[in-house]
């Protein structure tokens, strides 16, 4: 590509990911770091160490960010390793049905869960007890959510990781003396560590920052909701935003270990592997044996999507002390889909996703021709930019939208306007932020997906067509974009699928009935008495359906790749 | 410390394939052996039998006195390189080296001097912390060499170590291993495709086809006296005459084919009048030109094509009329370049460079 052009576009990105990505995001450190004098204080950094709410809140939430990775990894690791050793009956059923707790939200799959878990759940129920299962330790249920809903992550990960093992580097292993542990310590587990690293750094800084299910879990000690709950009397309390300072830093931080010690990528493999690793075929018995492990998982994976079936199911308060709903209805279907507030938010959900999806290709595609197709210098730069969004948890990014929106709209170019505020005011009309910080965040995905898609077509197609006198844009058009996209789609479609279902900035930047997306109003409906929980299950199973299918779209369409998506 | 290794009708099958189809070979204490095939002839099957990591169905395998034939890899104490080299990545050249000796339980200060000793031993030392990714593709291949030879293995397996090279570094490559093999003492089977390689570093090699042993010995038996159209064919280029045993005339055979009549020192014995065989001209030991009186094997033909590529002119001649095949000749040093072909040449051969092949497919 033309020199020009990719300056063109290094210059378009760097300004955009300035004015939405690094402008708010130094909002929200200028807040934690700047005091009503306007100097330099750290005052409020150190006020959050030494407030025992806001260090419990921390504290909590790397518990909750430390047990999910720990218990994901634990779920996710040896089903990895044995799906890559072992061919089982069953196997390509369960590898699917692995991941399908990425269907849902975990915040959505809370309400499930504690219809089977709660205090006058299912399980109590059906064994007459009545214990509390998520009272007191109520961080074990959101770690156990997380993990149920974040495994899949690591799965694939540490899945592509064993693949792309030359086999030949346990063979000379075994050759040397090394076998079973030995060999899995010293080789296997090393090997895979990058990409281990690659999948957890997600998980932990998801879990990390996660919203939504401590929200409906009611664990209210833990950062992020300490930071809602500050935030809605934005402007006045510098604390929320120091503390979400403490969780960006954290979560940099290990990103940047993460893609530095590791690279964000596999070791590369030298040379071809002369033996390709055959699965150890194994039935009968053993063949049970190794398949169990995944049933079970995937059983327990299920439950919060059976709840939240069931509770859509149910007559309002017809699920209680009982096995299964006491009266079965289907109005909670119409109910959410004739709500005033469910119609709005379907469609405002639909546009704000769409215009995301479509500032996500046209920037995914430009990035990625810079990085693959150019020489400028500062590619890599850009390629590294691209990825930040990563690092940066919705709760952050959220954050420094509010702060941008409040800076923006005590402007007096703002004030005396009729039609800015409706463009920059959250409290007016968040669309613009919204749309933003959808595509933002979804960016990466589909940076990775079109850069996939471009290093595995070659150069010399382009160079071809140029040859046979195809201006840029014509070969662009005619050769280059109908080879790449399966690899678009893919990542439109999983930026579309993320973005319709996207928690922490909804909840956070959407403050007007009539501008609420999905997720905000499957929280609102929620926590209204009485009918609410059952509606807000239903329009949850609607969402569920919704992934599902973009998610098998998308997985058919990138096959084994699709782990190459969630990683840093 | 050199042990034989002892094959003895070793029978190894995928599905409905037989990769090793009752193969058995001595390889004697300290020698180099070359197991040399096309790809899919099981060569690399039966090194990995050897090395452990597949199971044969029947037959064994003996190290010296011990059989080994059901012994796990790690049992078995031969050091094997393997064609990705396989070093990993996430270890220095000093770590990879040494782990073998770990999980021996050598003793540090011992470790630390045997793999001093096998990085000098493949010229490597100057590299001892760099990480494999930081290493050359030949440097690579001295490093997996070191891993392979500091535990003192019973024997050294070596997969096709230089398919990943460059042409030069090749050359260069196995005059180091042999080098390197011959120093140690080590008796070693090394497996190629490249039957250059094999001529030029094997004592003795194996070629195999279709997972049987379609001739074994010392690469200019090999070449000179090739047991098979196969073996003929595969090592070293030929031209294959089809024809039938005319005459058995004192210490030669006399072969008639389409292209002429052919004189021969080889297969006495084996053959009777009447038999169909292959006759085998090396296009070097085709001689064009002048023959001396009284020289049997001459023959008329016509050129129609010369490549010439300075040291040697490669010429195709049609033997024995429209009916005839082209045959190669190699013309080393070449005075007469024939440059408005086609033209009448003579051609002769000495009776002892023809060989009689029973008929087959090369």
């Amino acid at each position: 590509m033309r020199k020009s052009s990719a300056w063109i576009i290094f210059g378009l990105t760097l300004s955009v990911f300035a004015i939405a990505f690094i402008f708010p995001l130094s909002l929200v450190i200028k807040n934690g770091f700047v005091g009503p004098d306007g100097k330099i204080t750290f005052r409020y950094i150190f006020g959050v160490f030494q407030n025992p709410i806001y260090l419990e809140g921390l504290l909590n939430s790397l518990r909750l960010a430390l047990g999910t990775t720990f218990l994901a990894t634990l779920i996710a690791l040896p089903l990895a390793w044995m799906s890559n050793r072992f061919l089982f009956p069953g196997k390509k059923w369960v590898n699917a049905l692995l991941l399908v707790p990425m269907i849902l939200p975990p915040f959505v799959g809370a309400i499930g869960f504690q219809q089977i878990l709660g205090q006058y759940g299912v399980i109590n129920s059906l064994f007459g007890l009545e214990v509390d299962w998520l009272g007191r330790g109520r961080w074990m249920g959101v770690i156990l959510l997380q993990s149920l809903a974040l495994y899949p992550i690591l799965f694939l990960n540490l899945s592509a990781a064993l693949a792309n093992i030359d086999h030949a580097m346990e063979e000379a292993a075994e050759n040397l003396g090394a076998t079973g542990w030995v060999k899995f310590r010293r080789i296997t587990l090393p090997l895979i560590t990058p990409g281990f690293f690659a999948g957890g750094t997600i998980v932990f800084i998801w879990s990390f920052t996660e919203l939504g299910t401590p929200l409906i879990m009611n664990y209210t000690r833990c950062a992020s909701v300490q930071v809602y709950d500050a935030l809605k009397e934005i402007g006045s309390n510098p604390f929320p935003f120091a503390l979400v300072m403490v969780m960006l830093t954290v979560s940099v931080g290990l990103y940047c270990i993460s893609k530095f010690f590791f690279g964000g990528q596999a070791y590369a493999m030298q040379g071809k592997a002369a033996t390709t690793f055959t699965e150890h075929k194994v039935s009968g018995v053993k063949g049970l044996l190794v398949l169990l492990p995944f049933l079970i998982v995937i059983s327990f994976a299920l439950l919060p999507h059976l709840g939240v079936i069931l509770t859509s199911f149910s007559a309002p308060g017809g699920w209680y002390r009982s096995v299964l709903p006491q009266e079965w209805t289907m109005n909670n279907y119409s109910e959410a889909l004739g709500h005033s507030m469910t119609v709005s938010s379907i469609r405002n959900s639909l546009v704000f996703s769409l215009l995301a999806v479509v500032f996500n290709l046209f920037f995914g595609i430009a990035i990625a021709f810079v990085v693959v197709r150019s020489t400028i210098k500062f590619r890599g730069v850009l390629d590294g930019l691209a990825m930040m969004p990563l690092a940066v948890p919705g709760l952050v990014m959220a954050s420094g939208y509010l702060a941008a929106s409040s800076y923006f709209s005590n402007l007096d170019v703002v004030r005396n306007s009729d039609w800015l505020p409706h463009l920059v005011d959250v409290k007016t009309n968040p669309a613009l932020f919204l749309v933003l910080a959808y595509s933002i965040r979804r960016l990466p995905y589909m940076v990775r997906s079109a850069v996939a898609g471009l290093q595995q077509t070659s150069a010399g197609l382009e160079e071809a067509a140029a040859n046979l006198g195809a201006k840029p844009l014509v070969s662009l058009k005619r050769i280059t974009l109908p080879l790449i996209t399966a690899n678009l789609i893919a990542g439109a479609l999983l930026a579309f699928a993320f973005s319709m279902l996207e928690v922490s900035d909804s909840l956070m930047l959407a403050q007007r009935q009539d501008f609420y997306p999905i997720t905000k109003t499957i929280y609102e409906l929620f926590q209204l008495i009485g009918t609410g929980k059952y509606i807000a299950a239903a329009l949850g199973v609607w969402a569920m359906l919704f992934l599902a299918v973009t998610l098998v779209g998308s997985s058919l369409l990138l096959g084994k790749k699709l782990g190459a998506l969630f990683r840093v | 410390m050199a042990v034989s290794v002892v094959i003895n009708n070793l029978v190894k099958t995928f599905g409905e394939t037989r990769a090793v189809d009752h193969i058995s070979l001595t390889i004697d204490p300290g020698e180099l052996f070359f197991l040399l095939g096309p790809s899919g002839c099981g060569k690399t099957t039966l090194l990995r039998c050897i090395a452990g990591f597949h199971q044969p169905e029947s037959g064994s395998i003996h190290m010296g006195e011990q059989e080994v034939t059901r012994l796990q890899p790690h049992q078995r104490d031969t050091g094997m390189v393997f064609q990705s080299y396989a070093l990993w990545p996430h270890m220095t050249v000093t770590q990879n080296v040494a782990f073998g000796l770990e999980m021996r339980k050598v003793g540090k200060a011992e470790t630390a001097k045997r793999v001093a000793e096998a990085l000098a031993l493949v010229r490597m030392s100057d590299r001892a912390d760099y990480k494999p990714n930081q290493l050359s593709g030949g440097q690579q291949q001295r490093v997996a060499l070191a891993r392979a030879l500091v535990i003192h293995p019973k024997c050294l397996l070596l997969d096709e170590p230089l398919s990943n090279l460059d042409a030069k570094l090749r050359l260069e490559m196995r005059t180091e291993i042999r080098r390197i093999c011959k120093e140690s003492g080590l008796t070693a089977i090394y497996v190629t495709h490249d039957q250059k390689e094999a001529l030029s570093v094997a004592d003795r090699l194996a070629v195999l086809n279709g997972g049987i042993v379609e001739q074994c010995g010392t690469p200019e038996d090999v070449y000179l006296r090739p047991q098979s159209v196969f073996a003929a064919g595969f090592i070293g280029e030929t031209n294959f005459l089809d024809g039938t045993v005319k005459k058995i005339l004192g210490d030669r055979l006399l072969v008639s084919t389409q292209e002429g009549d052919w004189e021969s020192k080889h297969g006495l014995g084996s053959y009777e009048v009447g038999d169909e065989v292959s006759v085998s001209l090396r296009p070097e030991t085709l001689h064009i030109g002048d023959a001396s009186a009284g020289q049997p094997n001459v023959v008329e033909g016509i050129v129609h094509d010369t490549v010439y590529l300075g040291e040697v002119a490669q010429h195709q001649v049609r033997l024995g009329g429209d009916n005839g095949k082209n045959v190669k000749v190699f013309d080393l040093n070449p005075r007469i370049i024939a440059r408005n072909a086609p033209q009448k040449a003579t051609i002769w051969v000495d009776a002892q460079d023809v060989v009689v092949l029973p008929r087959g497919k090369a």
